[in-house]
This record gives C-alpha cells, sequence and structure tokens, in this order.
C-alpha cells in the first residue's frame, strides 16, 4: 500500500506545512505561541473562514468563484445599512446578518442560474456578477462609508465569549455546517462526484444543474455572512470593504489542498490553507521580515504548500 | 416472458443505418450473448436500452410493456443497469458511495445520510460479487478489477429495489480482467441467473459461447444470426460476424521472419525500485519479442518505461549498439521508439483532432517548412497511409473519435510508420477491438517485421503473444524468469508459459 | 484617500450627485455657441473623494451659469481620452475642462488636444514631469497637487504630541510604489527625526491601502511590541480605521493614539471618540471648484494665465489637519468658497523629488 502512504503523507501535507511554519515563527518570538495572540489569529482568521467555506465547495465541483469580493461588499453595505447607522434611519439589530446571509445567497443563485441556464463557464458569471455587486455597492452609496452606529452588532467581532470572540465561534459554527454539509448530504457527495467525472454522475442520474446552482447559492449565503462580519469588524460598509478578499480565499483553498480541477480535498484542507495564510501575514510582522521580501517570501510559501499538497502521480497533464 | 424487448428497431445517423430494422430479446433467467464487429451496432443498441438514444423506428418492451427510456438513470429505474466498459466509478468517492450515486434517498434521515447504514447496504451487494473490501474505501484504492466488480456491484443493487425483473447489461466486461478474475465473474453471473437476465457483451468469442445461452450477431445493424449456445462453434459465429469464414492462419505465422543480424535495441540489468529488476535481452531487426507476465510482473512498467515514460533506475540502453538515454517520451521517439498504448483514448489519439493530424503528430516537423504545416504533403501522406493499413474512415479530415477502436488502432501504427520508428512497443494492441480488427493488426504487424522494424509486444492473452511472438520472455515479479524461442511450427505451449508467470 | 467633506449634509449631497450622474448619462446636450462648457473628468464616482471633487466642479458651473459635463474614465486611459476628444468635438473647442488624468503620460495627450481645439485644461495629481502649463500657454491653465511630505510630517508632529512627545510607533504605509506612500512615509520621517531620537519607529510596513490587511497588521504588532506602541501612524485614514479596530478588539482604543490622512468621515467619528488623535482633510470640493473657475476666467479673459509665475501654474494646494480641536469646524457646514480668490491657498511651486 505504498501509493496509499504516500497519498497519505500528501493529505497531511498542508498541515505539516503549517506545523513547520508555526515552529520556525516561535522560534523567533515566543509571543506567537502566547494565548493573546492565537486569540488574534483566530479573530483574524474568522472572516476568512467563512468565505472559503463556500468557495470550498465551488471548487470541489470544479467551478471557481471569483464573485467573493462583490458579494461581501454589497453583503456587508446592506448589513451596514439595516442596523442602526449615519445613512438610513433603519436600526433592525441583527436581522441583518440572515437579511446579509438571503442576499449573498440570492446573488449566488443569480451567480449558478447563469453560469447553468446560459452556460457560461463560472469564471466569467462569477466575475460579471462580482463586478456588477461593487457597482451596485457604488451606485447605493456614491463612493461614501455606512458608518455603524449599533453597538451591539459591532459585539459580534468585538464581543467575546470564554475571551475569543463571537466571530470566532461563528466561524467555527460555519465550519461544522460546512463539514457536515461535505460528509453527511446528497449535495456534498454529488459535489465530489460532479468534479471528478461530471459525465458519470449525470448518467447515475445526479441532478447536476441543479446541484451546481444550489452550490453557487450556498457559497453566497456564505459570502453574505462573511460580509455581515466584515461590517461588523470595521464598523462600516463600502464598496471597497473586501478589497483582498478574493485573492486570500482562493490561495488558502488551494493550499490547503484542494484542487482547482475539482474532486479532490475538503473544507478541513481549507482550514488549514486559511490558517497557513493567516499565520504567514502574522509571522512575517512577527518576524520582522523586509516588506520587500515578504511578497517574495509568501509567493514561495504558496507554492511550497501547493507542490506538497498535489498529487502529480495523478496528473500527466498540468493545465 | 421476455422482460426486456427491443422490436423493430432502427435508427439512423447521418450518412449511416447504426440499427437496421432489428430484434432481440432477453428472457428472465437467461444470458443473452451479444457479438458483431466494431461498427456491427452493438454500442447504438445498447445506448438505446439505457436511454441515451432514441429509436427512429421500432420500440423498446420492459416486462411486456413498451416504454421510452429517457435516461440511463431513467432505464436503471425501470431495472436496466448497465456495467459500462469505460469505468463509470467516481475515484473519489468511497465505494458505497458509488453504488448508490444518484439514489442516496433511501438513507437520508432528517436531510443527513447515514452512513453507517449505507455502508451495511453496500457490504450486502458487494457479497453478490464476493468483494471483500470495506464498503467505505475510496475506489481509486482499489484495483481494476475490483473496480470492475463494483461496477456490477452497483448494477446488482437494484436487485432488492425494483419490481420486477432487472436486467444487466455487461459491455466488455472481460477485457481488462485477468483469467482468474474471469472465471469469478463466470461465477456471479450463473448465481444471477436465478434473480436477473443478462446480456454479454464481449469480443472474445469463447467466453461468449461459454457462458451465454443464447447469441444474437449483429452485422451492419442488423441481426443476421440467432443460436442456442449450445449449438455454436467459434468458427462458425466469427463466419456470422465477419460474413467471410476465419483465415486458417489467425496469427499469420507463415508471414513471420526470422531474427535479421543486426541488434537494434539491446537492455542490460535494467531496474527501477518497486517495478523490475535486472531485466536484460536482446531484440533483433525483423523480430518480435513478446513479454508474458501476469499483473503485477513489471511488464507494463517496463515497457512504459522504453518509451521514455517512466525513467529507469539502474541498468543500461543501447540503440544500435550505442548507449542511448530515452527519459521522456520526444526522447524515445527521436530514438526511433513507437509506443501503441493500452490506453488508447487516454494515451494513444488525440481525441479532438482529425484522423490526419493523428498521424502526423509524432512526425509533424517533417511536414513543416517556414514555419509553416504543408497541408497538402500532410494529406497525401495520411492518405498513403489510410489505402496500406485499410484504416476505414471517410477521409483523412474526418475526427478520430468517429472511428471504431480497431481503426483508432491503425492510425495509432499509423503515426509511428510515418515518424519512421524501428522500435514498436505494442502495448495490449488488441484490447477492446473485434475479431476482424485484430487480425488486420496482426498483418500489420507482420508487415512491420518484414520491414526489418523490430516490435515488442504486451499481448492481451497468451495465445496471442505465443502466436505472434518469434522470442518470448516471461517475467515474473519484477525479473525476466523464463525465455522461450518461439519459432513457426515450433510454438512453445501455453502451460510452459504460465508455469513460469506464476 | 478619501475624503467627505459635507458632513451632515450627506444626504443631500448624494442626491444631488446621483441626479449629476442621471444628468450626465442623457447624452449630448448641444452647448450654445456663445457659453464655454465646464467639464471635469476623473477615475469613478466610487470614491468619495472624486465624487466630491466633481460636486465641487458643478457647484461651481452653476454658479456661473455655465453648462456642466462630467467624465468618468473608469480607471481606463482610452476611455478618458477618447471622451474628452468627443467632448471637444461636441462643443468646437468652447470646453473648460478640470480633470484628473488616469495616468501621467494621458496628461500630455489631452492637454494636446485640448490646445489644438482652442479649450482650457486644468490638471490635479497626475501628470509627466517634464510637462508643464507654460509650454502650452494659455491653453493649460495650471496643474494642481497636493505635497504629502509636509502635510504628513505635519499630522505626525500632532500624533507625537499626543503621545507626550516620546516613546515607538509603528507606521502602515501604502503601495510601496506609490507616490503619495512615498511623500507620506518621508514627511512621517522627518517628523520622527526632528523628534531628535525621543520618538522611534518600532516598525513599518506597508498595508497597501487596505483596511484588512492593516488590521492583521497591527494585530501582529500587538503580539510583538505590546505596551511598547505608544503612537499607531497610517497613510490613510482606511488603514488607521483597521488598525484602530485591533486596537479595539485587545481593549486598548483610546490609549494608544492613531492617526491617518484623509479625513474619511469614519475617521472623524474616531476623533471625536478620542480614539484618533488626527487626520488630514484635503478640499476636494475646493480643488473641483477652482479648478475649473481659473481656466474658466482664463477663457473668458478675466484672468491672465500666462503672466501669472510658475507657482500659480504648477502649484500645491493646502490640507487641514483635523485634530479633536478643529474637528467641529471642518465637519460643519463648509464655507462658501471665493472662487475668485485664485492663489487663496497655494502653498508653493512643485517640486520633483526625482
Amino acid at each position: 500500500m505504498a501509493v496509499s502512504f504516500s497519498r497519505r503523507i500528501r493529505s497531511l501535507a498542508p498541515v505539516l506545512v503549517l506545523l513547520a511554519l508555526c515552529l520556525v515563527i516561535a522560534s523567533t518570538n515566543s509571543n506567537f505561541l502566547s494565548v493573546s495572540n492565537l486569540i488574534r489569529l483566530l479573530s483574524a482568521a474568522a472572516i476568512p473562514l467563512v468565505l472559503v467555506m463556500g468557495a470550498t465547495f465551488v471548487i470541489l465541483m470544479g467551478s471557481i468563484d471569483l464573485s467573493v469580493e462583490g458579494v461581501v461588499a454589497l453583503a456587508a453595505v446592506a448589513a451596514s445599512m439595516l442596523v442602526a447607522n449615519d445613512f438610513t434611519s433603519l436600526d433592525l439589530g441583527f436581522v441583518a446578518l440572515p437579511a446579509a446571509m438571503l442576499l449573498g445567497g440570492l446573488l449566488g443563485l443569480a451567480n449558478g442560474l447563469l453560469h447553468v441556464r446560459l452556460a457560461i463557464p463560472s469564471f466569467m458569471t462569477t466575475l460579471g456578477i462580482g463586478f456588477a455587486c461593487v457597482g451596485v455597492a457604488t451606485a447605493i452609496l456614491g463612493g461614501f462609508t455606512v458608518r455603524i452606529s449599533d453597538r451591539t452588532f459591532r459585539e459580534l467581532t468585538l464581543g467575546r465569549l470564554f475571551d475569543v470572540p463571537y466571530s470566532v465561534w461563528v466561524a467555527g459554527l460555519c465550519v461544522l455546517v460546512a463539514w457536515i454539509i461535505q460528509e453527511r448530504t446528497r449535495i456534498g457527495r454529488w459535489v465530489y462526484a460532479i468534479g471528478t467525472d461530471e459525465h458519470t454522475a449525470r448518467q447515475v442520474g445526479v441532478p447536476v444543474e441543479r446541484t451546481r446552482i444550489l452550490v453557487f447559492a450556498l457559497a453566497g449565503v456564505f459570502y453574505g455572512l462573511g460580509g455581515a462580519m466584515s461590517a461588523s469588524q470595521l464598523g462600516q460598509g463600502h464598496a471597497l470593504l473586501s478589497q483582498g478578499r478574493l485573492f486570500t480565499t482562493i490561495t488558502a483553498v488551494v493550499v490547503g489542498g484542494t484542487a482547482l480541477s475539482g474532486g479532490v480535498g475538503s473544507v478541513l484542507n481549507s482550514v488549514v490553507g486559511v490558517l497557513v495564510v493567516i499565520v504567514l501575514a502574522n509571522g512575517m510582522v512577527l518576524m520582522g521580515i523586509e516588506p520587500f521580501v515578504q511578497q517574495g517570501v509568501q509567493g514561495l510559501l504558496i507554492i511550497l504548500a501547493v507542490s506538497l499538497a498535489l498529487d502529480r502521480s495523478r496528473l500527466a497533464v498540468v493545465k | 416472458m421476455s422482460v426486456l424487448e427491443v422490436r423493430n428497431a432502427t435508427k439512423r445517423f447521418p450518412g449511416v443505418v447504426a440499427l437496421d430494422d432489428a430484434s432481440i430479446r432477453v428472457d428472465r433467467n437467461e444470458v443473452v450473448g451479444l457479438i458483431g464487429e466494431n461498427g456491427a451496432g452493438k454500442s447504438t443498441l445498447l445506448k438505446v436500452l439505457t436511454g441515451i438514444y432514441r429509436l427512429d423506428e421500432g420500440e423498446v418492451r420492459v416486462n411486456d410493456g413498451v416504454i421510452e427510456l429517457t435516461s440511463p438513470r431513467d432505464a436503471f429505474d425501470h431495472g436496466v443497469a448497465m456495467v459500462f466498459q469505460e469505468q463509470s466509478v467516481i475515484g473519489t468517492l468511497s465505494v458505497a458511495e458509488n453504488i448508490f450515486l444518484g439514489r442516496e434517498g433511501e438513507f437520508i434521515k432528517g436531510g443527513l445520510i447515514d452512513r453507517g447504514r449505507m455502508n451495511e447496504a453496500a457490504r450486502v451487494e458487494l457479497a453478490k460479487v464476493h468483494l471483500d473490501i470495506d464498503p467505505a474505501i475510496r475506489t481509486e484504492e482499489l484495483s481494476f478489477a475490483q473496480r470492475q466488480m463494483v461496477e456490477i456491484a452497483k448494477a446488482l443493487s437494484l436487485d432488492s429495489r425494483i419490481e420486477g425483473d432487472i436486467v444487466i447489461l455487461l459491455d466488455e466486461p472481460t477485457s481488462v480482467l485477468e483469467k482468474r478474475e474471469v472465471d469469478l465473474l463466470f461465477e456471479i453471473i450463473r448465481d444471477l441467473k436465478d434473480r436477473a437476465a443478462i446480456v454479454f457483451i464481449s469480443h472474445r468469442l469463447d467466453e461468449v459461447l461459454a457462458i451465454s445461452d443464447r447469441i444474437y450477431v449483429l452485422r451492419n445493424g442488423a441481426v443476421v444470426h440467432e443460436t442456442p449456445a449450445t449449438d455454436a462453434t467459434v468458427t462458425e459465429l466469427h463466419g456470422h460476424m465477419v460474413g467471410r469464414s476465419l483465415h486458417h492462419e489467425y496469427y499469420r505465422e507463415q508471414r513471420q521472419s526470422g531474427a535479421g543480424e543486426r541488434c537494434v535495441l539491446e537492455v542490460k540489468g535494467l531496474g527501477r525500485t518497486g517495478a523490475f529488476e535486472d531485466v536484460s535481452f536482446a531484440l533483433r531487426e525483423g523480430e518480435v519479442l513478446g513479454i508474458a507476465g501476469v499483473v503485477g510482473s513489471g511488464r507494463e512498467a517496463l515497457a512504459r518505461c522504453l518509451a521514455g515514460l517512466l525513467p529507469p533506475e539502474r541498468g543500461e540502453i543501447l540503440i544500435d549498439g550505442q548507449p542511448a538515454r530515452l527519459d521522456s517520451p520526444a526522447r524515445a521517439v527521436g530514438h526511433g521508439v513507437g509506443f501503441v498504448p493500452s490506453e488508447r483514448k487516454a494515451e494513444g489519439i488525440v481525441t479532438g483532432m482529425s484522423v490526419c493530424e493523428n498521424v502526423t503528430l509524432a512526425s509533424l516537423a517533417d511536414f513543416v517548412r517556414n514555419g509553416f504545416i504543408r497541408r497538402g504533403d500532410e494529406r497525401a501522406a495520411t492518405q498513403g497511409w489510410i489505402e496500406r493499413l485499410s484504416i476505414r474512415t471517410p477521409s483523412g479530415r474526418t475526427p478520430i473519435a468517429s472511428l471504431s477502436g480497431g481503426n483508432q488502432q491503425k492510425v495509432v501504427l499509423a503515426k509511428w510508420r510515418v515518424a519512421g520508428s524501428r522500435i514498436v512497443i505494442l502495448d495490449h494492441p488488441t484490447r477492446g477491438i473485434d475479431v476482424g480488427a485484430k487480425e488486420d493488426v496482426y498483418e500489420l504487424v507482420r508487415d512491420m517485421t518484414g520491414e526489418g522494424l523490430c516490435v515488442l509486444l504486451l499481448a492481451d492473452t497468451l495465445e496471442e503473444v505465443i502466436g505472434l511472438s518469434s522470442r518470448i520472455i516471461v517475467m515474473r515479479d519484477g525479473r525476466v524468469s523464463a525465455t522461450f524461442d518461439s519459432p513457426p511450427g515450433g510454438k512453445p505451449n501455453q502451460v510452459d508459459l504460465v508455469r513460469a508467470m506464476v | 484617500m478619501f475624503i467627505k467633506p459635507f458632513g451632515s449634509n450627506r444626504r443631500q449631497f448624494l442626491q444631488a450627485t446621483a441626479a449629476t450622474g442621471v444628468i450626465a448619462g442623457l447624452g449630448p446636450r448641444i452647448a450654445r455657441a456663445e457659453e464655454w462648457t465646464c467639464a471635469v473628468s476623473m477615475r469613478s464616482l466610487a470614491n468619495p473623494y472624486h465624487a466630491t471633487f466633481a460636486k465641487g466642479a458643478e457647484t461651481y458651473a452653476k454658479s456661473a451659469g455655465a453648462p456642466f459635463e462630467m467624465l468618468v474614465t473608469e480607471g481606463n486611459s482610452e476611455k478618458g481620452i477618447a471622451d474628452v476628444r468627443a467632448l471637444l468635438s461636441r462643443t468646437g473647442g468652447k470646453l473648460v475642462l478640470n480633470i484628473d488624468p488616469n495616468d501621467s503620460p494621458d496628461a500630455r495627450v489631452i492637454v494636446e488636444e485640448c490646445a489644438a481645439a482652442g479649450a482650457f485644461v486644468v490638471t490635479q495629481w497626475n501628470k509627466p514631469e517634464d510637462l508643464h502649463p507654460w509650454d502650452f500657454d494659455p491653453s493649460y491653465v495650471a496643474h494642481m497637487s497636493f505635497d504629502g511630505v509636509p502635510t504628513s510630517k505635519a499630522i505626525t508632529e500632532k500624533l507625537i504630541e499626543s503621545m507626550g512627545g516620546a516613546g515607538g510607533i509603528v507606521a502602515i504605509g501604502g503601495i510601496l510604489s506609490n507616490v503619495p506612500a512615498i511623500e507620506r512615509k518621508l514627511g512621517m520621517e522627518q517628523a520622527v527625526e526632528a523628534s531628535g531620537g525621543k520618538v522611534e519607529v518600532l516598525d513599518f510596513q506597508p498595508g497597501d491601502w487596505n483596511e484588512t490587511k492593516a488590521f492583521e497588521i497591527m494585530q501582529a504588532w500587538l503580539t510583538r511590541f505590546g505596551d511598547e506602541i505608544k503612537g499607531v501612524w497610517a497613510a490613510n485614514d482606511g488603514m488607521a480605521i483597521g488598525a484602530l479596530e485591533a486596537l479595539r478588539q485587545d481593549g486598548r482604543a483610546g490609549d494608544v493614539p492613531v492617526t491617518g490622512i484623509d479625513g474619511i468621515e469614519a475617521a472623524y467619528a474616531a476623533i471625536e471618540a478620542g480614539e484618533m488623535a488626527g487626520t488630514v482633510a484635503w478640499d476636494p470640493a475646493w480643488t473641483g471648484g477652482m479648478g475649473l473657475s481659473i481656466a474658466h476666467a482664463t477663457a473668458t479673459g478675466a484672468l491672465d494665465i500666462a503672466g501669472e509665475p510658475h507657482e500659480h501654474r504648477e502649484f500645491y494646494g493646502t490640507g487641514i489637519v483635523v485634530t479633536a480641536d478643529n474637528l467641529a469646524e471642518v465637519r460643519g457646514e463648509p464655507a462658501p468658497i471665493d472662487y475668485s480668490d485664485y492663489w487663496g491657498r497655494v502653498t508653493g511651486q512643485i517640486q520633483y523629488r526625482g
């Protein structure tokens, strides 16, 4: 069972990269492993975690979702306008959370419907929807920023339970939900089936189209929640709030060992991926690495992580 | 009483009548053999039975009622299950998940899949095919044959879930199985007869004869012969299939050329950890060297190694007496090595391209002048080979995907002939192609050796390796365990080979 | 670099902006031949700086009774240039243009086109260093910019003051290669140097103008330096807010002073709450209106621009340091701009720091 063994090692590669990273950082800065820094890391990871839970399913299915930033921005703007703020006279409090998730879900549904019904590659539809969302957010706000005055809503990221921010608990809950969806529901199974071999999946009667649409909608729900959390974290909502989220999300999914070609990976891989990305950013500041060098290090480590996680024996052709 | 019946089926495609007023009937507790050359209409008939194609004329009846099958899933729900030749298990899913893919409904409780129950149910289905594996493991960890069994288990899962009878269509189920596994499969089929009707499609006529109760022969889309298996012989069936009688000298032994003086390829102490060790042999011009061995003997790896696909770790390869490094396919091609792989669709042909583009693929540089491909020369060369190898294709521009397996294989051979290969490695060259096309391939092997090329053969059956080779090396556990000379008239017998193999 | 100058008036402002957007989208409106059409061109209305810039320009056009056009490049140089060309031909060259070119090289093409058509143009922020208004008298009226160095130095001094004059600061910069980022960092360093060693920059990290990145960097700093951090400097307000959120999560907001630059509403609110020590307000309504005013005056002959000195042709405007002391004043109703006070806010001729 040599193949199996090397596969097991490979599936552990992202975890090993994470551990190695932690070890190196901890050896140069003892504060890294302090409880307060670990909590900081978790709080920084919370929103990316919520976002990757959605993106992982899309990527497992062999599609891609580039609408992350747009949907997050629009959901953040919507959430910030629903709670007490200086732009609208609404003050609906935590209704903003389900509302943002619903909005995200609808936008995801639009992604999926356009992708499947018009047979446009997901790359294009999600890119388009993403741009459209930023456009709508811009049109609503005219370039301005909604400031949130609702203290309770801000508690979502500022408040703590057992000294850990609520946002981290929310993210943990999202991981649990995503994991159950992946392991224990039909949609989860079908995502793998479609990502591995859509043709066969279709032949045995998997509703491929419906699954695709649902998965995009599901991803949208996670983005919507991530948007509301972003608004809560920064106390504001504006069209450019989510800049950089797309890169982090896709990087985390890939670094975690989920293949862009679909079928291989897991939401748990993506959790590790997020932690690698967050720990790396944190660690480079802690270690005092020159800003000019940081991006290079980041790029190299991403390539390293992916190359360790990738099962090259399955890949005769790399595209 | 018929479980599944097709009456007066006609299906036309532009320029072709794929099914021509064909009628077949499958009764309860019966194994029906379905044979015919490639292009005879077998695949079309299967696709009709599994709801992929609709008939232009005629009807499909299940349990004596006329129905319209709309998709493989629809056929499945009507009790017609197909075990695909191209495997349709999904590697990243577990065995149980594959068996019940798309039909998870019965295991859902509160929106979640009860995996324990699903695995239990899968175990029941696996027991029917005598496969003792954990249903929770991923199918990609299984061997090819085991996956085939999972396919069959998947079809059998219908048994307890469908009202009425079930029909299982087995499309070339034995082409990838070893003898022992074929025996097991037959045992299972005999077992199944109590519960299901079975349609067995194979190009191995002896197998069809052994397992079937009744046999239909298809030719040019029509049923040309129907016979109880007890009354039939291979020769007779073959005659019906090709419309002519079997060539007396099946393997063209009379055309077997003696080994030439010149040693083209010499291998000394070749080794690769975990695959093969200390392999040495010499190959002379005009020779066919057969490599026999069971799965895991290392012969596949050896072939891939000589094709430049798998670099050796130890030892030496000499071509024309000069040391040669074959560490990439491009280098191997440069040294005159042509590889005809067993996975034709994956490695042998580029499915999206035309016949002509496939033929010139390995030697495109010869058709380029000033940076442009000379299409005229390309077409002329292809046309020449189409005629020489009697490739059945409307023209060189035809997409290769629309050709039958045998003709695709000829295109692969033509590619290496055009590229001027002198060492041709044939890895199961007749796998999955019908008798007529097989004979064409044998003829081509003799043509090549007659012209001084040498051939390294990994044959589909022992009979084939003995019939075609001038010399045979047998591999066991990665090492050469025996060598046999195999001159015309003095062929070694199968028992000796088998003894060296196991 | 976002700004919001109209304070409590924002809703009306937004309605007006939206309205102009609608009107501008209605298509060609032919100007009467005797009138000069006033126009602005900028990247987009998605950021408050440009939205306010456009609004200020429109206010001027209204006060002068001139037709007004708004062009948006959407970050596309070709579109920016093509739109100006179309407008030039539509107005027969009777055009007064206040433009923030999408990219420096665009400025030359636009200036040349305007000069050829007999139009008058004022450029903002971006132009090639070897392109000067006096090379195209009188068509190329002026170029306006803001000097990041003295402004940044001024706000850094405020930060140091609120730290009690000594201690370690951490600094978050913009995108490393970006000109305003370089200038602002330079100003910060000058102020630190002027402290004579009493203030130390513990670490400098580029935050790429990104709130979230600033948040994560600040978190790492809190781990690395802990209580050593006595002040936080950010190259813009967005990043200052990001850093402030990290402090907030640690329960240290208000204890450690933070400064930003740009003057966004969230920064004003944080200053009000005592969590930020200050920011710098540009006044894009002023640059939008005054750019048009100077060009329009030149076009109508009220101003002989060719006779003005170079420091009136290529000049820096004024950034206002905002702290708790003058916050109310800055956020209140803006004083009407005196459009005839052309040079009132000039702080010197533009310096090229090779």
